[in-house]
C-alpha cells in the first residue's frame, strides 16, 4: 500500500506543485469571466481530464493499454448515481469516494486476468468489458433505471456563492460557474495526487516494468502487483471522472458511456501527450471546446451542421487526428516543447528523451 | 426424431452454431492478420462493414445479390491491402501499442464515415434465402435455408482458406514469412508482399462475414460489427491468436455459450458471458487453449 500513502506525500518538485496550484487558481478566476455555456463546457472537460489522466498513467507509465475506461467511468457514475438518486443530501465528498472505491474495485476485477495479458490481448479484453457495460446498465432496470437512467440533484449551488451574482439570470449563471469551479478543484486535487504518484517509488517501479519487465523482476519489483496497482488507480480515476461528469449532467444514462467514448479518451490522451500531466490538461481543454472546434470546421467547409455529415464531423475529425498523431508525432502536443525549448534556451539543448516508450 | 429436432434444446444448438460460425469466420480473419503482422486489427469489423455498405447498396441500382457480394469482397480485400500499406507498414518495429491506437482510430473513422454517408439507420438487405423454419411431419425444425446458406458459405470459406495455406505455393510462402521472416527473405520469398497478401485475404474473409450478418435479421448499420468483433476477438483469444483451428473452435464455443446463457439463464447477463469465458480460459491457459508452444517476448 506504499503507493496509496505516496498520493498525499509530496514526491514531485516544488516548481511543478506551484505551477499546478497556479493553473488551478487561474482557471477558477477565468470561470468568472466566461459565459455560462463555456463554464459548463469547461466543467465537462475537467471531469474528462481526470479520466484521461488515469488512462495516461496506465498507458504511459505502466505500458498497458485499456479500451475499458469508458466502462470504469460508467461503474463510478452508476455507483455515485444510484446513491445520490436515493440520498440527494449526502455530502459530495462521500459520493466521490464511493465512485472512486467502486471504480477501483471494477479495475481490480479486470486487472486480475489482465496481469497475465499483454498489449493486444489486454486491449481486446478491456474493450469487451466496456462493450458489456452499456447493455448491463440497460438491462438491470430496477437498479439502474434502464434506458432512461437516474436523476440526481446533488450539485446544489451554495447560498454564499449566489451572493456574487445579480441580474435576471443570476441563478443559472451561479450554478454554471459553481459546477465549473467544483470540477476544476476536484481535477486539481486529482492532478496533485497523480503528480506525487508519478514520482514516487511506485511510479519509478512502474516505468521499469514498462521498459524491461525482466530487469524489474530481478530488482525485486512484483510484476503482477505493480500492473494491478496501475489498473486500479486508472479505474479509480475513471470512476471519479465518470461520477463527476454525470453529476454535472444531473443524470446518469447508459448512452453516456458507449464504446466510442473509450476511443475519444484514447484520442485525447494521444493528442495531449501520453504519460504527462500537461497532456491530460490539454486533452481536457480539447474536449471542452471540441464542439466549438467542430462548429468552426463545419462553417469553414460549408457543411450543414444538422446534416448527416455535420453530425458525424466530430467523430471523423477526432479519429483522423488520432491516426495522424500516432503516425507522425506519437508523443503528442506536449512534445512540441522540445524544439521550443531548444529555441529559447542559451545553454546546451535539453536532450529529447530517447528512451520514451512511444 | 423430428420431435427431438423440434425441441428448444436443438433450437439453441442450431442458433448457437449459426451465430458461432460467423464468430469463427471473423476470428479466423483476425488470426490471419495476427500471424502475418502481429497486429490485432481492431478495425477488422469496421472495414468489413464499409465494404458491405459499398457492395450491397449496389442492390439499389438493380444489380443482383451475388454480384453485390462479389463487389463487397473485392472492396474489402482492396481496403485490407491499402490499410496494411498505408497505416500499418510505418509502424513495424514500433511498440505494440502504436498499431493498436492507430487501428482503434481507424475503427472510429470508418464508423463515423459510414454514418455520415449512409446515416445510422438500419438497412435491410434482401436476403437471398428464406428465414422461415423448415417443417417436418408438422413439427418445426429450427433450420431455415438462410441458416444452411450461412453455415455452408462460412464452412466453404474456411476450407478454402485452409486449402490455400496448406496446399498452394502461396500458402507455403505466407506461412514461411509469418514463421521466419529473415530466413524466408533469404530464400527469395518477398516477405513484405506476403504481409500485404495476408491482410488482403483476411479482409476478404471478414467482408464475407459482414455480408452474411447484414443479409440476416441483424441488418446493416455503421456499428453492426462492434459486437461481432468483440465476440470474435474473444473467440480468437480463447483459441490462442496463433491458431486458425483454435479460432474456429473458439467461435463455435462462444456462439453456443451466448445462446445457452440467453436461453437458460438470463438475457441480462448475456453480455458478460463472453468475458467470463475469456477470463476463465485465460486463467487456465494464458496462451490460448489451442496454441502448442508458449511464446514469451523478453
Amino acid at each position: 500500500m506504499d503507493w496509496f500513502l505516496s498520493l498525499t506525500r509530496q514526491e514531485t518538485t516544488h516548481s511543478r506543485l506551484i505551477a499546478m496550484a497556479f493553473l488551478t487558481v487561474l482557471t477558477l478566476v477565468i470561470t468568472f469571466f466566461l459565459p455560462p455555456v463555456a463554464d459548463s463546457q469547461l466543467a465537462g472537460g475537467a471531469a474528462i481530464a481526470i479520466v484521461v489522466l488515469g488512462l495516461s498513467w496506465l498507458t504511459g507509465w505502466s505500458g498497458q493499454i485499456s479500451l475499458g475506461n469508458s466502462g470504469f467511468m460508467a461503474v463510478g457514475a452508476y455507483a455515485a448515481g444510484i446513491w445520490a438518486h436515493h440520498h440527494a443530501s449526502t455530502p459530495l465528498v462521500f459520493t466521490f469516494v464511493l465512485a472512486i472505491v467502486f471504480g477501483g474495485i471494477s479495475g481490480l476485477i479486470i486487472a486480475i486476468p489482465s496481469t497475465r495479458l499483454r498489449g493486444p490481448y489486454l486491449a481486446g479484453m478491456t474493450l469487451a468489458f466496456s462493450a458489456a457495460v452499456t447493455p448491463l446498465a440497460q438491462n438491470f432496470t430496477s437498479v439502474t433505471g434502464g434506458e432512461g437512467g437516474l436523476f440526481m440533484n446533488s450539485l446544489v449551488t451554495p447560498r454564499w456563492f449566489l451572493h456574487f451574482f445579480s441580474g435576471p439570470n443570476a441563478a443559472i449563471n451561479a450554478s454554471a460557474q459553481w459546477s465549473a469551479d467544483l470540477a476544476v478543484v476536484v481535477a486539481g486535487v486529482m492532478f496533485f495526487f497523480m503528480a506525487n504518484l508519478f514520482h514516487s517509488r511506485t511510479g519509478r517501479a512502474m516505468r521499469l516494468v514498462r521498459d524491461n519487465d525482466v530487469a524489474a523482476e530481478l530488482m525485486g519489483v512484483n510484476l503482477a502487483r505493480t500492473r494491478t496497482t496501475a489498473f486500479v488507480v486508472s479505474a479509480a480515476y475513471a470512476g471519479l471522472g465518470g461520477a463527476l461528469y454525470s453529476l454535472l449532467q444531473a443524470s446518469v444514462r447508459p448512452e453516456t458511456f458507449p464504446i466510442g467514448l473509450s476511443i475519444t479518451l484514447l484520442t485525447l490522451m494521444v493528442l495531449g501527450g501520453i504519460g504527462t500531466l500537461s497532456g491530460a490538461v490539454i486533452g481536457g481543454i480539447i474536449y471542452s471546446f471540441s464542439a466549438n472546434l467542430v462548429a468552426h470546421v463545419n462553417s469553414l467547409t460549408g457543411v450543414n451542421p444538422t446534416s448527416n455529415v455535420g453530425a458525424n464531423m466530430q467523430g471523423i475529425i477526432f479519429s483522423v487526428l488520432l491516426i495522424l498523431t500516432m503516425l507522425f508525432a506519437p508523443r503528442g502536443i506536449v512534445s512540441l516543447q522540445y524544439p521550443l525549448r531548444r529555441l529559447f534556451r542559451a545553454r546546451p539543448a535539453t536532450p529529447t528523451p530517447k528512451d520514451v516508450h512511444l | 426424431m423430428s420431435v427431438f429436432l423440434s425441441s428448444p434444446f436443438m433450437h439453441n444448438i442450431f442458433a448457437g452454431l449459426a451465430q458461432g460460425i460467423i464468430y469463427s469466420l471473423v476470428a479466423l480473419s483476425l488470426v490471419i492478420i495476427w500471424q502475418s503482422t502481429h497486429v490485432l486489427n481492431f478495425a477488422q469489423g469496421a472495414m468489413a462493414m464499409i465494404a458491405t455498405y459499398i457492395g450491397m447498396t449496389e442492390i439499389d441500382r438493380g444489380i443482383g445479390y451475388w454480384w453485390c457480394v462479389i463487389i463487397s469482397v473485392l472492396v474489402g480485400m482492396a481496403l485490407g491491402g491499402v490499410t496494411e500499406r498505408v497505416l500499418i507498414r510505418p509502424l513495424y518495429g514500433k511498440p505494440e501499442i502504436n498499431p493498436i491506437v492507430v487501428m482503434v482510430g481507424f475503427l472510429g473513422f470508418l464508423e463515423a464515415l459510414a454514418a455520415a454517408i449512409w446515416t445510422s439507420t438500419t438497412r435491410n438487405i434482401t436476403e437471398p434465402f428464406s428465414q422461415i423454419y423448415f417443417k417436418s411431419n408438422g413439427h418445426l425444425v429450427f433450420l431455415s435455408s438462410f441458416i444452411i446458406f450461412q453455415i455452408v458459405l462460412a464452412m466453404g470459406i474456411m476450407l478454402s482458406v485452409a486449402a490455400l495455406f496448406r496446399f498452394t505455393k502461396l500458402g507455403l510462402q505466407l506461412r514461411a514469412s509469418a514463421l521466419a521472416p529473415e530466413v524466408s527473405r533469404l530464400l527469395g520469398v518477398r516477405v513484405s508482399r506476403m504481409l500485404t497478401i495476408g491482410w488482403i485475404l483476411s479482409a476478404g474473409v471478414g467482408a464475407i462475414a459482414a455480408v452474411i450478418i447484414a443479409s440476416g435479421n441483424f441488418g446493416l448499420f455503421p456499428t453492426d460489427m462492434d459486437g461481432i468483433f468483440v465476440a470474435s476477438f474473444i473467440a480468437a483469444a480463447v483459441g490462442g491468436l496463433e491458431s486458425p483451428l483454435g479460432a474456429v473452435a473458439g467461435g463455435l464455443i462462444i456462439g453456443l455459450a451466448e445462446q445457452f446463457i440467453l436461453a437458460y439463464w438470463s438475457p441480462d447477463v448475456a453480455p458478460l458471458g463472453g468475458i467470463i469465458i475469456l477470463v476463465v480460459a485465460l486463467m487456465i491457459r494464458p496462451q490460448g487453449l489451442f496454441t502448442k508452444n508458449t511464446i514469451r517476448r523478453v
